[in-house]
């Protein structure tokens, strides 16, 4: 086996609702290459959310093992999960949950202040990643004075500013109108290609799945279908 | 950018509410700081009695009855070495108003011979004592009366009595007190009051209260319990007491004040702690899905919840200091003053006020807080961001 950036073995999670247990995931055994741009798709309930906050540290297995890069997550306890995530884990949400009352710049400063770091250079990581999704002039506008395209694109700085290994992002064009969406992807497959991240979304759309190197279908927490694109970014079509 | 911007932006969100918060802070805590600083005056004022070591002895039925003025020799007769006694000064009430004003004055006249000696603070230099046994109008007034009167050394005027049989005396200002305890009181001479109840044909003469001024505290004790037995079974049977209880006696008479400043200072503060609570609530309630993402991009469970009282005791104590910082310089600045205030003459800020009315808020940050803040350290940050999405 090659070295994985991420690697789930037989994981299975299930959910206690009085007295139902319900599950999740089903004895999910799958490998993702590091630098790879992954999509997950499947009906409401078939375990997508759940497979991505379990890679990102966010929840345990029931059973199983999860490893991104060198790190079994199993290992690790709460504390030591979040510490990991601020390292290792940009998140992309839906619905971007910028704090509306601080600026463009403050917000993808947020993750930088849990490390020590001097502010000359949090202000250089943040002018950076603004770089990067193209928001450079609006640095100093609020949430409300941006559209929700440029909220996405603001979040996605907050999600790279740290330099992780792996963007989570979950349904992180569900928001916007097909053009914003399409601008959303091509910045994704941007980190991806130019800057090697892996990258795991969920999605609903097969357009944004076309984005993707890689397409997985989940079904009532089985992995239904393993679909790999070769030409997987419009940017390689164009 | 630090945390702490984070927390002082946050109260940003909503700016009617927060104002609204701030405000309901403001005023209940001005006021505590000037409750607090009227008991601490009252406090510094029993302070300053306890140290003058005087003994109040008054008839044990109503302070109004007049005892005789033989008494005073028999007092001294407990202890003719001076060892546990300096002096005795008998004080009869005068009640005196200034012309055409109903408020009563707190007027005594006094004993011409032991007043310098039993009321050595108020401060009589060796002149104006001086003055006092020389001139038999003489006056020592507070320096809130003064001002009030617009008197100065040497100056004259008159006062009406609001006793029977009402007399109307001329006084000369021989000194003013400048002493806060003493600052709406009056004395004169006793002898001049008397003399004048006599030419009115007033038969009673007399003291209403002895005063005596001991050597220490032990004599302090034993002489309150042999002045008390020496009248017993009297026609003219005595309470003697030292002067703070005296004056917390007679305070009392028109309603525990400083208990009550104090009562209502805790039902406010109890009252902003619930309006508090009830805000940050809120708050809390809108941001928990802002909460689950700082968690999800790494920010500790323990981190999130000093956020949360972080925003709770920053919104406490900025309103809290809306209404402390204006009530403390303007007490620092201009002390109000008044004869209203009776035994401590002027309301200052007390440091303690100050203190206090911070400390609190903190508190009322911390309690109000603590439950929401809980909530956001429990938080699961993935049924919150299920619930987001």
């Amino acid at each position: 086996m090659s070295a994985a950036d991420i690697e789930l073995i037989d994981v299975h999670k299930h959910y206690r609702k009085g007295r139902l247990d319900i599950p999740a995931l089903d004895g999910l055994d799958l490998t993702i290459d590091a630098g790879s741009f992954v999509a997950i798709m499947g009906p409401s309930g078939s375990g997508k959310s759940t497979l991505l906050h379990l890679i990102g540290g966010l929840d345990a297995p029931t059973s199983g093992v999860v490893r991104v890069g060198e790190t079994r997550l199993n290992d690790l306890d709460e504390q030591g999960l979040t510490e990991w995530r601020s390292r290792h884990v940009g998140f992309i949400f839906q619905m971007y949950h910028l704090v509306p009352v601080l600026t463009a710049a403050q917000n993808v400063e947020l993750p930088l202040l849990l490390f020590r770091m001097r502010s000359a250079e949090r202000r250089r990581r943040v002018e950076t990643a603004l770089q990067v999704v193209g928001l450079e002039d609006r640095m100093d506008h609020r949430p409300n004075q941006l559209s929700g395209g440029q909220e996405q694109r603001v979040a996605i700085a907050r999600a790279i500013v740290t330099d992780p290994q792996v963007i989570l992002a979950d349904e992180p064009t569900g928001d916007l109108d097909a053009k914003t969406s399409q601008e959303i992807l091509h910045l994704l497959s941007l980190l991806n290609t130019d800057f090697g991240k892996t990258i795991v979304m969920v999605t609903h759309d097969p357009r944004a799945a076309s984005f993707a190197g890689r397409v997985l279908h989940l079904d009532k927490g089985v992995l239904e279908r393993d679909e790999r694109n070769a030409e997987s970014s419009p940017l390689a079509a164009s | 950018m630090t945390l702490t911007y984070v927390l002082a932006q946050n109260l940003r969100r909503s700016p009617l509410r927060t104002t609204l918060t701030a405000v309901a802070f403001a005023l209940p805590m001005g006021i505590f700081v000037a409750a607090i600083s009227l008991v601490a005056g009252l406090r510094e004022a029993a302070l300053a009695n306890e140290r003058e070591l005087r003994l109040a002895v008054h008839h044990r039925i109503t302070l109004t009855n007049i005892l005789p003025e033989g008494m005073r020799r028999k007092i001294e007769a407990l202890d003719p070495q001076r060892e546990r006694l300096t002096a005795v000064c008998g004080m009869r009430w005068f009640g005196g108003r200034r012309p055409n004003s109903q408020n009563t004055l707190t007027t005594l006249a006094a004993d011409m011979d032991t007043f310098p000696v039993v009321y050595g603070d108020v401060g009589m230099t060796a002149e104006e004592i001086d003055a006092w046994r020389k001139e038999r109008r003489a006056a020592v007034v507070g320096m809130n009366l003064a001002e009030e009167a617009r008197l100065a050394v040497g100056s004259r005027f008159s006062l009406e009595s609001s006793i029977p049989p009402y007399l109307e005396l001329e006084f000369m200002v021989i000194k003013i007190m400048p002493q806060d305890s003493k600052a709406s009181l009056m004395y004169f001479r006793r002898d001049y009051l008397e003399d004048a109840l006599r030419e009115a044909d007033f038969p009673l003469s007399g003291c209403n209260i002895f005063w005596v001024k001991c050597t220490g505290a032990p004599a302090m004790a034993t002489l309150q319990r042999e002045i008390d037995a020496l009248f017993a079974n009297s026609p003219n049977e005595t309470v003697t007491q030292d002067e703070n209880a005296f004056i917390s006696n007679f305070v009392q008479a028109t309603g525990n004040i400083p208990g009550l400043i104090q009562m209502i200072s805790l039902v406010v503060v109890f009252i902003i702690a619930l309006i508090a609570g009830n805000t940050v609530m809120m708050s809390f309630r809108e941001r928990v899905r802002e909460l689950a993402v700082f968690k999800a991009i790494g920010f500790p469970s323990g981190r999130i919840l000093g956020m949360v009282l972080g925003e709770s005791v920053l919104l406490a104590v900025s309103g809290s200091l809306l209404g402390v910082v204006p009530v403390s310089l303007g007490l620092a600045i201009h002390p109000v003053k008044g004869l209203f205030l009776g035994p401590i003459g002027g309301l200052k800020v007390s440091p303690i006020g100050v203190v206090g009315a911070l400390s609190m808020a903190v508190l009322i940050g911390l309690a109000a807080g603590i439950w929401p803040a809980l909530q956001a350290w429990r938080l699961r940050t993935v049924d919150a961001l299920r619930a987001a999405a």
